[in-house]
């Protein structure tokens, strides 16, 4: 009897302390954020995982050094799961992420993942999604305000698509389209027909291959017998692997006629892609303000990390986790839900900006429920009322040696 | 001799064509109704873009044509239908950067997979196939089976060797010019290896003791077992043989295309599929034929459609042959009881 009395006074006594504890702390119980890295590991576009786990792992890195730093109590820690490429496998990733407390999931990269991971359990969750998928597909799905997008959606890379043509081989000129027949694919080459010919450009011939097949020579043969100014290759890196060996094969193809969407943008041709299909070619996709102090910070961190190359898109997702981790501390929760509802708050335009590198300083002060404007390495955030951004800018990059390089970047509205 | 005349009599019935062309045999009018075809798209497109076509279904038809021998074997003689087939092609492209990466070199490796995957083969037939025959399992049993098998061998492949995309590192951009047309040298590779292969298991059926008792054994169980043909021997060389096939096709097929996941089986398997029962099931030359048919009717109809339908437009005309011959190009009516 005596134990169980004693035991009863433990109790009381450690339940009364913490009541002591969280008054003093106004409030504020220490914030455990799990972030939700839904990585593409495998699968066709397995290219873009390992630069976006470490980008996302450098977020958490980031930020926890900034709570330290504002004597803020709140911790990151990044959970990650494979998504394959494939919408059932990353609707059961994010399954695995969401058991495992993630309050905001990072990815997936195509549109029909998006979507499958949405409806299969993040909005009901009203756990925000990141992806970076640009279809215009994607708006098309109800989402319940969940889905913010930190890569600008593809009516605008058509639009960059059109000015880096216009730029490297001139206006008015015959553009042959080639496009794998997915969401991506479709609606990009529907909005570069539309920006194009509004340009006063022709379309010499549009083709959409099925990525299922095992052989694009016909395809292939179709795009250069008409003989255009240049090619606007829409497609992923696996299926380019083949696609493009047989447009070589065809002895009538000029790489450097080419102009590639964002999904073929790597720092690095890789190894199954024949460098014939892309030696000289050009390409978007999405690119930071280079001139930036938060991007100097951010390509020393990238570079002090050691592992793998920079690439497209690394600043979009570092920029996201970012903007979970201020929205989290903003709402003091990180239940998913608020979490939602502070996103708005911490890139409200006309409020303090602050960047990378006084992320204290916005920790601080999204502590206290003050608004901020977080302008990130990939730019300021200016969602439109969907979640998309309103503008963006685009490196227009060649790939020489095997290698990608800068050229030039245009800004798009 | 015989067949020839049931074939003529089927024919007879079926066909609503003058009686002169109806008593030719099925492989001779399909050609006869390739040739007609070709000559429309030279004459409606102009014959090198015509001809380009037919070359590239020459090429598309002899990877599944190739895969499909040895899944006509097994479909033939065992009478079994091997839904882990395509995941065999996956397990030779995937023995072969096995032994390279062992430091055999790259031809020697290709041969020790396909033996390796012969090997796997007869062990499927010892651990599975043999047992349950004996357990008398029924075909649903089997295909199911076979449905599983599939599985454990793409996922063991996963498991050891990541599903990423890997390359075997041939040079897959060069071709030969014919005139104005193209040919890839590796995919003019696959199409002479596919075509050996067609007639080497087609003379050994046709020649070999061991082939007329796959031939028996594939006719009439019972009555072969009571002439004293060793069954065993005849399923396991038939094991073995589909394995070796499997396997060369899916090094080829790895060599050509230039680019693979461990996916790749499945994702063939239903083209290869279509080959056998097109071509006529249990019939080599059929499940190249058939191939080399459907990898024409795809390609052709990107000149008239958008390249995007071309599977769709395949598969509707294979219904349609089949309409017409639905024991496939060479295969035999079924003899009556």
């Amino acid at each position: 009897m005596s134990c169980k009395i004693g035991r009863l006074a433990a109790w009381a006594a450690v339940s009364a302390l913490a009541i002591v504890a969280s008054a003093q702390g106004a409030g504020a119980e220490p914030l455990d954020l799990k972030i939700g890295a839904l990585l593409e590991s495998t699968g066709p576009l397995s290219e873009l995982g390992p630069p976006a786990e470490k980008a996302i792992n450098l977020s958490a890195t980031v930020a926890n050094k900034a709570a330290k730093d504002a004597g803020v109590e709140a911790k990151v820690t990044i959970v990650s799961a494979d998504s394959q490429g494939d919408p059932q496998a990353a609707l059961s990733a994010t399954r695995t992420l969401v058991d495992k407390g993630a309050s905001c999931i990072m990815g997936p990269s195509t549109t029909p993942e998006s979507i499958s991971v949405l409806n299969g359990i993040t909005m009901q969750r009203k756990i925000t999604l990141w992806p970076l998928a640009s279809s215009t597909r994607l708006r098309t799905v109800k989402d319940d305000g969940t889905i913010y997008r930190p890569v600008p959606a593809d009516d605008l890379q058509s639009k960059a698509l059109v000015k880096a043509i216009e730029n490297h081989v001139g206006k008015g000129k015959a553009v042959a389209i080639i496009f794998r027949n997915e969401p991506y694919g479709d609606a990009l080459s529907k909005s570069f027909t539309t920006d194009w010919q509004a340009e006063g450009g022709t379309i010499s011939s549009t083709i959409s291959f099925d990525p299922q097949q095992e052989s694009f020579d016909s395809e292939a043969g179709q795009a250069v017998d008409t003989n255009p100014d240049a090619y606007v290759v829409i497609d992923y890196p696996e299926t380019y692997a083949k696609l493009g060996a047989a447009l070589v094969r065809t002895g009538k193809f000029d790489a450097k006629k080419v102009f590639v969407a964002d999904a073929l943008s790597f720092a690095k041709v890789p190894d199954n892609i024949p460098p014939e299909a892309l030696e000289g070619a050009y390409g978007v996709a999405g690119g930071s303000p280079t001139g930036t102090d938060a991007f100097k910070a951010f390509n020393k961190l990238w570079d002090e990390a050691g592992g793998v190359a920079n690439a497209s898109y690394t600043a979009n997702s570092f920029d996201a986790a970012i903007l979970c981790f201020l929205s989290a501390v903003e709402a003091g929760s990180t239940e998913p839900g608020a979490i939602r509802d502070k996103i708005r708050s911490v890139t409200k335009d006309g409020a303090p900006q602050f960047t990378i590198e006084t992320l204290a300083d916005a920790v601080k002060t999204a502590a206290t429920g003050k608004e901020i404007d977080y302008v990130g390495v990939s730019g300021a955030f200016r969602f439109k009322d969907n979640g998309d951004p309103s503008s963006s800018l685009y490196d227009v990059f060649q790939y020489q040696g095997g290698k990608q390089v800068k050229i030039e970047q245009v800004n798009v509205k | 001799m015989t067949d020839t005349t049931q074939t003529e009599r089927t024919e007879a019935r079926a066909s609503v064509l003058s009686s002169a062309l109806a008593a030719l045999p099925r492989p001779a009018l399909l050609l006869a109704v390739l040739i007609v075809l070709l000559c429309a798209l030279v004459i409606a497109f102009g014959p090198v873009r015509a001809l380009q076509a037919t070359v590239n279904g020459f090429v598309a038809g002899s990877y599944t044509g190739l895969g499909a021998i040895g899944l006509t074997l097994v479909l033939g003689v065992l009478k079994l239908v091997n839904f882990a087939h395509g995941d065999l092609l996956v397990t030779g492209a995937y023995f072969t950067i096995l032994f390279a990466w062992l430091g055999l070199p790259l031809p020697l490796a290709m041969l020790t997979a396909m033996l390796a995957t012969a090997a796997l083969a007869l062990a499927t037939e010892k651990i599975i196939w043999q047992p349950l025959r004996l357990a008398k399992a029924g075909s649903l049993q089997l295909f199911l089976s076979a449905i599983g098998l599939g599985l454990v061998l793409r996922f063991t492949v996963q498991f050891f060797a990541g599903s990423q995309v890997r390359t075997l590192g041939a040079n897959v951009v060069t071709s030969i010019a014919i005139g104005p047309l193209r040919l890839g040298t590796l995919q003019a590779l696959a199409l002479v290896v596919g075509i050996s292969a067609m007639v080497i298991v087609g003379l050994v059926l046709r020649f070999t003791s061991i082939g007329k008792e796959m031939r028996a054994f594939a006719d009439n169980r019972a009555l072969a077992e009571v002439s004293g043909i060793d069954t065993q021997h005849i399923i396991n060389v038939t094991w073995i043989a589909s394995g070796f096939l499997a396997a060369l096709s899916g090094i080829l097929y790895a060599t050509a295309i230039g680019s693979f996941n461990p996916n790749f089986g499945i994702t063939l398997l239903l083209s290869l599929f279509a080959a056998t029962v097109l071509g006529g099931i249990g019939n080599p030359y059929g499940a190249l034929v058939g191939g080399l048919v459907i990898g024409l009717s795809q390609e052709w109809s990107t000149l008239l459609f958008n390249a995007r339908w071309k599977p769709a437009v395949g598969f509707a005309l294979l219904i349609l042959m089949l309409m017409f011959m639905p024991q496939g190009i060479f295969g035999r009516a079924k003899r009556r009881s």
